[in-house]
Protein backbone atom coordinates (compact mmCIF):
# COMPACT_ATOMS: atom_id res chain seq x y z
CA UNK A 1 0.00 0.00 0.00
CA UNK A 2 1.05 3.18 -0.77
CA UNK A 3 2.02 6.05 2.36
CA UNK A 4 0.51 9.00 0.49
CA UNK A 5 -2.56 9.27 -2.50
CA UNK A 6 -1.07 8.72 -6.02
CA UNK A 7 -0.77 12.23 -6.98
CA UNK A 8 1.41 12.96 -3.77
CA UNK A 9 3.40 9.61 -3.98
CA UNK A 10 3.84 10.33 -7.56
CA UNK A 11 5.20 14.12 -7.29
CA UNK A 12 7.23 12.51 -4.25
CA UNK A 13 8.98 10.39 -6.93
CA UNK A 14 9.63 13.04 -9.52
CA UNK A 15 11.08 14.61 -6.83
CA UNK A 16 13.64 12.47 -5.84
CA UNK A 17 14.86 11.76 -9.35
CA UNK A 18 16.34 15.55 -9.17
CA UNK A 19 20.07 15.22 -8.38
CA UNK A 20 20.80 16.05 -4.53
CA UNK A 21 17.04 15.00 -3.24
CA UNK A 22 16.76 11.83 -1.24
CA UNK A 23 13.13 10.53 -0.12
CA UNK A 24 12.87 12.84 2.95
CA UNK A 25 13.00 16.39 0.93
CA UNK A 26 11.29 15.18 -1.64
CA UNK A 27 8.40 14.75 0.62
CA UNK A 28 9.13 18.09 1.77
CA UNK A 29 9.41 19.89 -1.46
CA UNK A 30 5.97 17.76 -2.27
CA UNK A 31 4.14 19.41 0.82
CA UNK A 32 5.30 22.53 0.08
CA UNK A 33 3.63 22.44 -3.58
CA UNK A 34 0.41 21.42 -1.84
CA UNK A 35 0.36 24.38 0.45
CA UNK A 36 0.72 26.79 -2.23
CA UNK A 37 -1.69 28.51 -4.28
CA UNK A 38 -2.69 27.82 -7.43
CA UNK A 39 -1.32 30.44 -9.55
CA UNK A 40 2.24 30.51 -8.16
CA UNK A 41 1.76 26.60 -9.15
CA UNK A 42 0.96 27.60 -12.59
CA UNK A 43 4.12 29.57 -12.81
CA UNK A 44 6.55 27.14 -11.80
CA UNK A 45 5.13 24.61 -14.60
CA UNK A 46 5.27 27.25 -16.92
CA UNK A 47 8.87 28.04 -15.96
CA UNK A 48 9.57 24.18 -16.22
CA UNK A 49 7.97 23.96 -19.61
CA UNK A 50 9.39 27.15 -21.05
CA UNK A 51 13.36 26.42 -20.28
CA UNK A 52 12.53 22.75 -21.52
CA UNK A 53 10.64 24.46 -24.92
CA UNK A 54 12.88 27.70 -25.57
CA UNK A 55 16.40 26.26 -24.21
CA UNK A 56 18.73 25.13 -27.03
CA UNK A 57 22.44 24.52 -27.51
CA UNK A 58 24.03 27.58 -29.63
CA UNK A 59 25.03 25.84 -32.45
CA UNK A 60 28.61 27.58 -32.52
CA UNK A 61 29.67 27.25 -28.93
CA UNK A 62 26.81 25.07 -27.26
CA UNK A 63 25.97 27.36 -24.73
CA UNK A 64 22.24 26.90 -23.01
CA UNK A 65 20.48 29.76 -25.08
CA UNK A 66 17.10 31.01 -26.26
CA UNK A 67 18.25 32.84 -29.13
CA UNK A 68 21.01 31.13 -31.54
CA UNK A 69 24.01 32.21 -32.00
CA UNK A 70 24.04 32.98 -28.22
CA UNK A 71 24.08 35.98 -26.71
CA UNK A 72 28.25 35.54 -26.60
CA UNK A 73 28.72 34.38 -29.77
CA UNK A 74 26.61 36.96 -31.73
CA UNK A 75 28.18 40.16 -30.13
CA UNK A 76 30.56 41.64 -31.90
CA UNK A 77 32.57 43.10 -29.33
CA UNK A 78 34.05 40.10 -28.20
CA UNK A 79 37.40 38.82 -29.47
CA UNK A 80 36.93 36.34 -31.58
CA UNK A 81 40.47 35.37 -31.71
CA UNK A 82 40.18 33.26 -28.36
CA UNK A 83 38.44 30.58 -27.39
CA UNK A 84 38.04 29.51 -24.26
CA UNK A 85 37.19 25.52 -23.59
CA UNK A 86 35.19 24.89 -20.26
CA UNK A 87 33.12 21.34 -19.13
CA UNK A 88 29.76 23.41 -18.09
CA UNK A 89 27.66 25.95 -18.85
CA UNK A 90 28.10 27.29 -15.05
CA UNK A 91 31.87 26.93 -15.77
CA UNK A 92 31.16 30.11 -18.54
CA UNK A 93 29.83 31.62 -15.75
CA UNK A 94 32.48 31.95 -13.59
CA UNK A 95 34.83 32.61 -15.93
CA UNK A 96 32.42 35.29 -17.08
CA UNK A 97 32.74 36.82 -13.78
CA UNK A 98 36.10 38.05 -13.92
CA UNK A 99 35.29 40.48 -16.67
CA UNK A 100 38.69 39.73 -17.96
CA UNK A 101 38.09 37.47 -20.44
CA UNK A 102 36.78 39.15 -23.57
CA UNK A 103 37.04 35.94 -26.17
CA UNK A 104 34.47 33.49 -26.99
CA UNK A 105 33.80 29.93 -25.08
CA UNK A 106 33.26 26.15 -26.23
CA UNK A 107 31.25 24.36 -24.02
CA UNK A 108 31.72 20.64 -23.47
CA UNK A 109 28.67 19.26 -21.82
CA UNK A 110 31.07 17.03 -19.58
CA UNK A 111 34.37 15.43 -19.45
CA UNK A 112 36.05 12.07 -20.45
CA UNK A 113 35.41 9.29 -17.81
CA UNK A 114 35.33 5.97 -19.18
CA UNK A 115 33.69 4.52 -16.08
CA UNK A 116 30.56 6.45 -16.40
CA UNK A 117 30.67 5.45 -20.05
CA UNK A 118 31.82 9.08 -21.40
CA UNK A 119 33.97 9.21 -24.40
CA UNK A 120 34.87 12.13 -26.74
CA UNK A 121 31.65 11.00 -28.35
CA UNK A 122 29.71 11.75 -26.14
CA UNK A 123 31.26 15.38 -25.29
CA UNK A 124 29.92 18.00 -27.07
CA UNK A 125 33.63 18.46 -29.17
CA UNK A 126 32.58 17.53 -32.67
CA UNK A 127 31.61 21.10 -34.00
CA UNK A 128 35.08 22.16 -32.23
CA UNK A 129 37.69 22.26 -35.45
CA UNK A 130 35.15 23.86 -37.94
CA UNK A 131 33.76 26.53 -35.65
CA UNK A 132 37.92 27.43 -35.64
CA UNK A 133 38.23 28.15 -39.69
CA UNK A 134 38.10 31.58 -40.10
CA UNK A 135 35.65 31.53 -42.91
CA UNK A 136 32.83 30.16 -40.05
CA UNK A 137 35.09 32.75 -37.62
CA UNK A 138 33.58 36.29 -38.99
CA UNK A 139 36.89 35.99 -41.25
CA UNK A 140 38.78 36.12 -37.93
CA UNK A 141 41.61 33.34 -37.08
CA UNK A 142 41.87 31.85 -34.35
CA UNK A 143 45.35 32.27 -31.99
CA UNK A 144 45.19 30.70 -28.72
CA UNK A 145 42.52 28.28 -27.51
CA UNK A 146 42.34 28.29 -23.52
CA UNK A 147 41.54 25.08 -21.91
CA UNK A 148 39.64 25.32 -18.88
CA UNK A 149 38.58 22.39 -17.67
CA UNK A 150 38.71 21.41 -13.92
CA UNK A 151 41.68 20.06 -12.37
CA UNK A 152 40.27 16.55 -12.00
CA UNK A 153 41.83 13.27 -13.53
CA UNK A 154 39.33 13.23 -16.02
CA UNK A 155 39.38 17.23 -16.66
CA UNK A 156 43.15 16.72 -17.24
CA UNK A 157 42.17 13.89 -19.41
CA UNK A 158 39.84 15.47 -21.15
CA UNK A 159 42.35 18.63 -21.79
CA UNK A 160 44.74 16.41 -22.64
CA UNK A 161 42.35 14.84 -25.31
CA UNK A 162 41.42 18.19 -27.08
CA UNK A 163 45.37 19.56 -27.06
CA UNK A 164 46.17 16.40 -29.09
CA UNK A 165 43.13 17.24 -31.44
CA UNK A 166 44.27 20.86 -31.72
CA UNK A 167 47.75 20.01 -32.25
CA UNK A 168 47.83 19.58 -36.05
CA UNK A 169 45.95 23.07 -36.88
CA UNK A 170 48.92 24.93 -34.63
CA UNK A 171 46.93 26.95 -33.03
CA UNK A 172 48.15 27.87 -29.89
CA UNK A 173 46.95 26.10 -26.97
CA UNK A 174 47.16 26.74 -23.35
CA UNK A 175 45.85 25.54 -19.82
CA UNK A 176 44.59 27.55 -17.52
CA UNK A 177 47.35 27.48 -13.93
CA UNK A 178 46.38 25.50 -10.66
CA UNK A 179 47.36 27.17 -7.12
CA UNK A 180 46.76 29.56 -4.28
CA UNK A 181 43.39 31.45 -4.15
CA UNK A 182 43.97 34.84 -4.42
CA UNK A 183 43.28 37.24 -1.38
CA UNK A 184 43.14 34.10 1.23
CA UNK A 185 46.03 33.65 3.52
CA UNK A 186 48.78 30.74 3.26
CA UNK A 187 47.56 29.22 6.30
CA UNK A 188 44.36 28.19 5.12
CA UNK A 189 45.25 26.59 1.97
CA UNK A 190 44.83 22.29 1.76
CA UNK A 191 47.89 21.03 1.16
CA UNK A 192 47.76 19.45 -2.09
CA UNK A 193 46.71 22.79 -3.43
CA UNK A 194 50.12 24.50 -1.60
CA UNK A 195 52.25 21.40 -3.13
CA UNK A 196 50.82 22.28 -6.72
CA UNK A 197 51.33 26.18 -5.90
CA UNK A 198 54.98 25.22 -4.95
CA UNK A 199 55.91 23.20 -7.86
CA UNK A 200 54.10 25.69 -10.19
CA UNK A 201 56.11 29.13 -8.97
CA UNK A 202 57.22 31.64 -11.51
CA UNK A 203 60.58 33.84 -11.22
CA UNK A 204 60.08 37.12 -10.36
CA UNK B 1 53.18 13.68 20.65
CA UNK B 2 51.30 12.71 23.27
CA UNK B 3 47.77 11.28 24.27
CA UNK B 4 46.89 12.00 27.52
CA UNK B 5 43.34 11.20 27.97
CA UNK B 6 41.19 8.86 26.32
CA UNK B 7 37.25 8.05 26.29
CA UNK B 8 34.67 6.36 23.92
CA UNK B 9 30.81 5.58 23.86
CA UNK B 10 28.79 3.27 21.95
CA UNK B 11 32.19 2.09 20.64
CA UNK B 12 31.77 -2.08 20.31
CA UNK B 13 31.62 -3.22 23.67
CA UNK B 14 34.21 -0.21 25.14
CA UNK B 15 33.15 2.29 27.80
CA UNK B 16 34.53 4.36 30.23
CA UNK B 17 37.59 7.13 30.16
CA UNK B 18 41.25 6.72 31.34
CA UNK B 19 44.27 8.83 31.62
CA UNK B 20 47.57 7.70 29.20
CA UNK B 21 51.38 7.56 30.74
CA UNK B 22 53.61 9.20 28.91
CA UNK B 23 55.40 6.03 28.24
CA UNK B 24 54.82 2.96 28.36
CA UNK B 25 50.80 1.61 29.24
CA UNK B 26 49.77 -1.65 29.33
CA UNK B 27 46.11 -2.56 28.84
CA UNK B 28 45.90 -5.57 30.81
CA UNK B 29 42.92 -7.97 30.30
CA UNK B 30 41.65 -11.49 29.57
CA UNK B 31 40.47 -12.32 25.86
CA UNK B 32 37.51 -10.88 24.82
CA UNK B 33 37.42 -8.14 27.11
CA UNK B 34 38.16 -5.30 24.78
CA UNK B 35 41.55 -4.73 24.59
CA UNK B 36 42.18 -4.30 20.73
CA UNK B 37 38.97 -2.42 21.05
CA UNK B 38 40.34 0.34 22.55
CA UNK B 39 43.83 0.21 20.62
CA UNK B 40 41.61 0.81 17.43
CA UNK B 41 40.03 3.58 19.51
CA UNK B 42 43.35 5.29 19.95
CA UNK B 43 44.33 3.99 15.78
CA UNK B 44 40.87 5.92 14.81
CA UNK B 45 41.48 9.32 17.14
CA UNK B 46 45.23 9.21 15.49
CA UNK B 47 44.92 8.01 11.58
CA UNK B 48 40.84 8.37 11.02
CA UNK B 49 41.01 4.89 10.13
CA UNK B 50 40.45 1.39 12.00
CA UNK B 51 43.11 -1.07 11.93
CA UNK B 52 40.78 -4.18 11.87
CA UNK B 53 37.54 -2.68 9.34
CA UNK B 54 37.09 -0.89 6.21
CA UNK B 55 33.22 -0.88 7.66
CA UNK B 56 33.27 1.53 10.55
CA UNK B 57 29.87 0.95 10.90
CA UNK B 58 29.90 -2.30 11.97
CA UNK B 59 31.92 -0.91 15.14
CA UNK B 60 28.89 0.57 16.31
CA UNK B 61 27.38 -0.78 19.41
CA UNK B 62 24.58 -2.46 18.47
CA UNK B 63 20.71 0.07 18.82
CA UNK B 64 22.77 2.68 19.16
CA UNK B 65 22.75 5.47 17.00
CA UNK B 66 26.51 6.60 16.69
CA UNK B 67 29.71 5.97 18.30
CA UNK B 68 32.06 8.99 20.11
CA UNK B 69 35.60 8.65 20.80
CA UNK B 70 36.75 11.56 22.59
CA UNK B 71 41.26 12.20 23.13
CA UNK B 72 42.86 14.87 24.68
CA UNK B 73 46.42 14.89 23.10
CA UNK B 74 49.38 17.79 24.73
CA UNK B 75 50.42 19.71 21.67
CA UNK B 76 53.39 21.52 23.69
CA UNK B 77 53.96 22.41 27.24
CA UNK B 78 50.80 24.78 27.60
CA UNK B 79 48.41 23.63 24.99
CA UNK B 80 46.35 20.99 24.69
CA UNK B 81 43.72 20.00 22.05
CA UNK B 82 40.42 17.88 22.37
CA UNK B 83 40.06 15.32 19.24
CA UNK B 84 37.11 13.72 18.69
CA UNK B 85 35.13 11.08 16.25
CA UNK B 86 32.07 10.53 15.37
CA UNK B 87 30.73 7.34 13.68
CA UNK B 88 27.57 7.64 12.50
CA UNK B 89 26.20 5.33 10.26
CA UNK B 90 28.46 5.01 7.31
CA UNK B 91 29.97 8.58 7.90
CA UNK B 92 32.47 9.76 10.19
CA UNK B 93 33.14 13.11 11.88
CA UNK B 94 36.37 14.71 13.34
CA UNK B 95 36.66 17.63 15.19
CA UNK B 96 39.24 19.29 17.29
CA UNK B 97 38.14 21.68 20.08
CA UNK B 98 34.83 21.39 18.88
CA UNK B 99 35.79 22.33 15.30
CA UNK B 100 34.67 20.03 12.87
CA UNK B 101 38.04 19.40 10.55
CA UNK B 102 38.12 18.03 6.87
CA UNK B 103 39.88 14.90 7.57
CA UNK B 104 43.55 15.88 5.59
CA UNK B 105 43.31 19.07 8.26
CA UNK B 106 42.65 16.68 10.92
CA UNK B 107 45.37 14.22 10.14
CA UNK B 108 48.18 16.28 11.19
CA UNK B 109 46.97 16.46 14.95
CA UNK B 110 48.54 12.67 15.74
CA UNK B 111 49.64 10.09 14.34
CA UNK B 112 50.31 6.03 15.35
CA UNK B 113 52.24 3.30 14.06
CA UNK B 114 50.50 -0.24 14.61
CA UNK B 115 52.33 -3.81 15.02
CA UNK B 116 49.48 -6.47 14.91
CA UNK B 117 49.47 -10.04 13.39
CA UNK B 118 47.42 -8.14 10.62
CA UNK B 119 50.80 -6.29 9.66
CA UNK B 120 52.19 -9.12 9.16
CA UNK B 121 50.64 -9.51 5.63
CA UNK B 122 53.14 -6.48 4.51
CA UNK B 123 55.58 -8.93 5.20
CA UNK B 124 54.55 -12.26 4.03
CA UNK B 125 51.50 -10.85 2.08
CA UNK B 126 50.85 -9.98 -1.22
CA UNK B 127 52.99 -6.87 -2.71
CA UNK B 128 49.79 -5.16 -2.19
CA UNK B 129 50.11 -4.94 1.75
CA UNK B 130 53.73 -3.61 0.45
CA UNK B 131 52.90 -0.84 -1.47
CA UNK B 132 50.28 0.17 0.56
CA UNK B 133 53.03 -0.12 3.06
CA UNK B 134 55.44 2.56 1.70
CA UNK B 135 52.42 4.75 0.31
CA UNK B 136 51.49 5.13 4.57
CA UNK B 137 55.04 5.84 5.13
CA UNK B 138 55.26 8.43 2.63
CA UNK B 139 51.66 9.96 3.60
CA UNK B 140 53.02 10.09 7.19
CA UNK B 141 55.87 12.76 6.52
CA UNK B 142 54.21 14.21 3.26
CA UNK B 143 50.61 14.37 3.63
CA UNK B 144 49.59 15.90 0.00
CA UNK B 145 50.84 12.12 -1.44
CA UNK B 146 47.69 11.07 -0.47
CA UNK B 147 45.60 13.44 -3.51
CA UNK B 148 48.92 11.66 -5.90
CA UNK B 149 47.87 8.12 -4.64
CA UNK B 150 44.00 8.83 -5.46
CA UNK B 151 44.65 10.06 -8.44
CA UNK B 152 46.49 7.84 -9.69
CA UNK B 153 44.37 4.91 -8.45
CA UNK B 154 41.26 7.23 -10.34
CA UNK B 155 43.57 6.82 -13.74
CA UNK B 156 44.32 2.83 -13.74
CA UNK B 157 40.45 2.13 -13.28
CA UNK B 158 39.24 4.91 -15.33
CA UNK B 159 41.96 3.41 -18.02
CA UNK B 160 41.17 -0.19 -17.44
CA UNK B 161 37.52 0.62 -17.90
CA UNK B 162 38.45 1.99 -21.36
CA UNK B 163 40.38 -1.64 -22.05
CA UNK B 164 37.84 -3.53 -21.46
CA UNK B 165 35.27 -1.84 -23.92
CA UNK B 166 37.75 -1.99 -26.17
CA UNK B 167 38.15 -5.27 -25.58
CA UNK B 168 34.92 -6.47 -26.00
CA UNK B 169 33.86 -4.07 -29.22
CA UNK B 170 36.88 -5.23 -30.88
CA UNK B 171 38.32 -1.69 -31.48
CA UNK B 172 41.19 -0.89 -33.97
CA UNK B 173 44.61 -0.86 -32.67
CA UNK B 174 44.97 2.48 -33.58
CA UNK B 175 41.61 3.62 -32.17
CA UNK B 176 42.40 2.55 -28.88
CA UNK B 177 45.67 4.29 -28.66
CA UNK B 178 44.00 7.34 -29.60
CA UNK B 179 41.44 7.00 -26.70
CA UNK B 180 44.22 5.89 -24.55
CA UNK B 181 46.71 8.55 -25.07
CA UNK B 182 44.94 11.29 -22.98
CA UNK B 183 44.80 8.70 -20.37
CA UNK B 184 48.16 7.54 -20.81
CA UNK B 185 49.69 11.13 -20.71
CA UNK B 186 48.37 11.48 -17.28
CA UNK B 187 49.57 8.40 -16.17
CA UNK B 188 52.92 8.95 -17.07
CA UNK B 189 53.08 12.44 -15.01
CA UNK B 190 51.59 10.92 -11.92
CA UNK B 191 53.02 6.98 -11.95
CA UNK B 192 56.63 8.89 -11.94
CA UNK B 193 55.44 11.03 -8.76
CA UNK B 194 54.83 7.50 -7.44
CA UNK B 195 57.58 5.97 -8.62
CA UNK B 196 59.75 8.52 -7.16
CA UNK B 197 58.60 9.20 -3.59
CA UNK B 198 58.35 5.28 -3.17
CA UNK B 199 62.06 4.93 -4.57
CA UNK B 200 62.94 7.54 -2.20
CA UNK B 201 60.89 6.35 1.20
CA UNK B 202 62.57 2.99 0.86
CA UNK B 203 66.45 5.11 0.85
CA UNK B 204 65.28 6.55 3.64
CA UNK B 205 63.94 3.16 5.74
CA UNK B 206 66.91 1.84 4.49
CA UNK B 207 69.20 4.21 6.05
CA UNK B 208 66.97 3.91 9.29
CA UNK B 209 67.52 0.33 8.92
CA UNK B 210 70.96 0.38 8.98
CA UNK B 211 71.72 1.92 11.76
CA UNK B 212 70.60 -1.39 13.03
CA UNK B 213 67.63 0.25 15.53
CA UNK B 214 67.74 -2.62 18.08
CA UNK B 215 69.00 -6.48 17.82
CA UNK B 216 71.24 -8.19 15.64
CA UNK B 217 69.46 -9.38 12.50
CA UNK B 218 70.11 -6.92 9.27
CA UNK B 219 67.11 -6.12 7.44
CA UNK B 220 67.28 -4.15 4.13
CA UNK B 221 64.31 -3.09 1.49
CA UNK B 222 64.72 -2.84 -2.32
CA UNK B 223 62.02 -1.33 -4.21
CA UNK B 224 61.12 -3.66 -7.24
CA UNK B 225 60.12 -1.81 -9.97
CA UNK B 226 57.71 -3.70 -12.45
CA UNK B 227 59.94 -2.22 -15.19
CA UNK B 228 63.19 -2.63 -13.83
CA UNK B 229 64.79 -5.27 -16.72
CA UNK B 230 62.82 -3.08 -19.31
CA UNK B 231 65.61 -0.15 -19.36
CA UNK B 232 66.89 2.97 -17.63
CA UNK B 233 64.75 3.71 -14.37
CA UNK B 234 67.05 6.64 -13.88
CA UNK B 235 65.18 8.25 -16.39
CA UNK B 236 61.62 6.68 -15.49
CA UNK B 237 59.22 9.07 -17.24
CA UNK B 238 61.03 8.19 -20.63
CA UNK B 239 60.98 3.97 -19.61
CA UNK B 240 57.19 4.19 -18.49
CA UNK B 241 56.23 6.52 -21.55
CA UNK B 242 58.01 3.64 -24.33
CA UNK B 243 56.58 0.58 -22.32
CA UNK B 244 52.98 1.95 -22.39
CA UNK B 245 52.95 3.11 -26.26
CA UNK B 246 54.87 -0.69 -27.23
CA UNK B 247 52.39 -2.78 -25.15
CA UNK B 248 48.65 -1.32 -25.99
CA UNK B 249 47.66 -4.20 -27.81
CA UNK B 250 48.63 -6.36 -24.90
CA UNK B 251 46.71 -4.16 -22.66
CA UNK B 252 43.89 -3.98 -24.14
CA UNK B 253 43.81 -8.74 -24.66
CA UNK B 254 44.08 -7.97 -20.91
CA UNK B 255 41.24 -5.67 -20.42
CA UNK B 256 43.48 -3.98 -18.16
CA UNK B 257 46.46 -1.50 -17.10
CA UNK B 258 49.74 -3.84 -16.97
CA UNK B 259 52.17 -0.94 -16.64
CA UNK B 260 53.18 1.13 -13.59
CA UNK B 261 53.68 1.24 -10.54
CA UNK B 262 50.54 -0.55 -9.24
CA UNK B 263 52.43 -4.02 -10.51
CA UNK B 264 55.75 -3.16 -8.10
CA UNK B 265 56.64 -4.59 -5.18
CA UNK B 266 59.00 -4.32 -2.45
CA UNK B 267 61.84 -6.80 -1.63
CA UNK B 268 62.75 -7.45 2.09
CA UNK B 269 65.77 -9.66 2.80
CA UNK B 270 67.39 -10.95 6.05
CA UNK B 271 70.91 -10.79 5.56
CA UNK B 272 70.50 -11.55 2.25
CA UNK B 273 67.58 -13.95 1.85
CA UNK B 274 64.13 -12.84 0.98
CA UNK B 275 62.31 -13.35 3.81
CA UNK B 276 59.06 -14.00 2.53
CA UNK B 277 60.26 -17.08 1.18
CA UNK B 278 62.82 -17.86 3.73
CA UNK B 279 62.14 -16.54 7.22
CA UNK B 280 61.06 -18.03 9.94
CA UNK B 281 57.67 -16.46 11.30
CA UNK B 282 59.44 -15.09 14.22
CA UNK B 283 62.02 -13.57 11.64
CA UNK B 284 58.84 -12.30 10.07
CA UNK B 285 57.90 -10.54 13.07
CA UNK B 286 61.24 -8.99 13.56
CA UNK B 287 61.38 -7.42 10.39
CA UNK B 288 58.05 -6.22 10.50
CA UNK B 289 59.09 -4.74 14.04
CA UNK B 290 62.42 -2.93 12.62
CA UNK B 291 60.02 -1.48 9.26
CA UNK B 292 58.00 -0.12 11.95
CA UNK B 293 60.65 1.33 13.97
CA UNK B 294 62.44 2.67 11.04
CA UNK B 295 59.48 4.22 10.28
CA UNK B 296 59.26 5.81 13.89
CA UNK B 297 62.59 7.39 13.34
CA UNK B 298 61.89 9.04 9.95
CA UNK B 299 58.61 10.23 11.07
CA UNK B 300 61.18 11.82 14.18
CA UNK B 301 63.67 13.06 11.06
CA UNK B 302 60.77 14.86 8.93
CA UNK B 303 58.33 16.19 11.81
CA UNK B 304 60.54 16.29 14.98
CA UNK B 305 58.26 14.08 17.41
CA UNK B 306 57.48 10.67 17.37
CA UNK B 307 54.21 8.87 16.89
CA UNK B 308 52.33 6.82 19.45
CA UNK B 309 53.20 2.94 18.72
CA UNK B 310 50.58 0.58 19.49
CA UNK B 311 51.11 -3.09 19.66
CA UNK B 312 48.34 -5.59 19.65
CA UNK B 313 49.03 -9.06 21.42
CA UNK B 314 52.20 -7.94 22.18
CA UNK B 315 53.50 -11.25 24.27
CA UNK B 316 51.84 -13.24 21.45
CA UNK B 317 53.69 -11.91 18.60
CA UNK B 318 57.23 -11.43 20.33
CA UNK B 319 59.19 -13.31 22.86
CA UNK B 320 60.30 -11.46 26.36
CA UNK B 321 63.85 -11.10 25.46
CA UNK B 322 62.68 -8.89 22.10
CA UNK B 323 60.16 -7.15 24.19
CA UNK B 324 62.38 -6.38 26.73
CA UNK B 325 64.68 -4.64 23.85
CA UNK B 326 62.37 -3.01 22.01
CA UNK B 327 60.64 -1.56 25.14
CA UNK B 328 64.01 -0.09 26.13
CA UNK B 329 64.74 0.74 23.15
CA UNK B 330 60.92 2.70 22.77
CA UNK B 331 61.57 4.23 26.54
CA UNK B 332 61.72 7.95 26.05
CA UNK B 333 60.92 7.77 22.61
CA UNK B 334 57.04 7.28 21.94
CA UNK B 335 54.23 7.02 23.60
CA UNK B 336 53.66 3.00 23.44
CA UNK B 337 50.02 1.21 24.22
CA UNK B 338 50.55 -2.30 24.62
CA UNK B 339 47.78 -5.04 24.90
CA UNK B 340 48.70 -8.51 27.04
CA UNK B 341 46.47 -11.25 28.66
CA UNK B 342 49.52 -12.35 30.95
CA UNK B 343 49.50 -10.82 34.93
CA UNK B 344 53.30 -11.84 34.60
CA UNK B 345 54.21 -9.30 31.65
CA UNK B 346 53.29 -6.29 33.75
CA UNK B 347 55.01 -8.22 36.34
CA UNK B 348 58.04 -7.71 34.46
CA UNK B 349 57.70 -5.02 32.01
CA UNK B 350 55.12 -2.70 34.48
CA UNK B 351 57.33 -1.21 37.02
CA UNK B 352 57.93 1.97 35.21
CA UNK B 353 54.00 1.93 32.89
CA UNK B 354 50.71 2.94 33.51
CA UNK B 355 48.69 -0.13 34.03
CA UNK B 356 45.26 0.08 33.05
CA UNK B 357 42.81 -3.10 33.14
CA UNK B 358 40.07 -4.12 30.72
CA UNK B 359 37.14 -5.75 31.84
CA UNK B 360 33.92 -6.66 30.24
CA UNK B 361 35.45 -3.01 28.23
CA UNK B 362 35.58 -1.25 31.07
CA UNK B 363 38.99 0.04 31.23
CA UNK B 364 40.30 1.03 34.98
CA UNK B 365 43.38 2.56 35.32
CA UNK B 366 45.50 1.23 38.34
CA UNK B 367 45.46 3.43 41.14
CA UNK B 368 49.37 3.69 41.62
CA UNK B 369 50.01 4.80 38.57
CA UNK B 370 47.18 7.78 37.37
CA UNK B 371 49.86 10.49 38.64
CA UNK B 372 52.21 9.55 36.24
CA UNK B 373 49.86 10.95 33.45
CA UNK B 374 49.10 14.37 34.90
CA UNK B 375 52.96 15.07 33.65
Amino acid sequence: MLDYSEPVARLIDEFKRLPGVGHKSAQRLAFYILRRPKTEIDAFVESLREVKEKIVFCSTCNNLTDVDPCLYCANPKRDRSIVCIVEEPYNLVAVEKTRSFRGLYHILHGSLSPIRGVGPDELMIANLLPRLLPENNDGVEVQEIIIATNPTTEGEATANYIARLLKPLGVRCTRIAMGMPVGSDLEYVDEVTMDKALANRHEM
Amino acid sequence: MLLTELEARNFRNVRGKTVCGSGLNILLGDNGQGKTNWLECIHILATTRSFRTSKLSESIRFDEPSALLVGKIQVSEDIAHELRAVIEGTSKAFSVNGKRETIQRYLGELHAVVFNADELEVVRGTPENRRRFLDDSITAIHPPYVQTTADYSKIVRQKNSLLQNARDRELSLEKISEALAPWNEQLVSVASKVHRSRVRIVERLNSALAKGLFGEEKIAIRYLSSLEDKGDLNDYEALITERLEMRVQAEMVAGHSLIGPHRDDLEITLNGRDIRKFGSSGQQRSALLLLQLANIEIFFEQRGEYPLFLLDDIDAELDYRRIGQLLEYLSGRTQTFVTTSKESFADEFGSLATIMRVKDGEITPSLSTVQSAGM
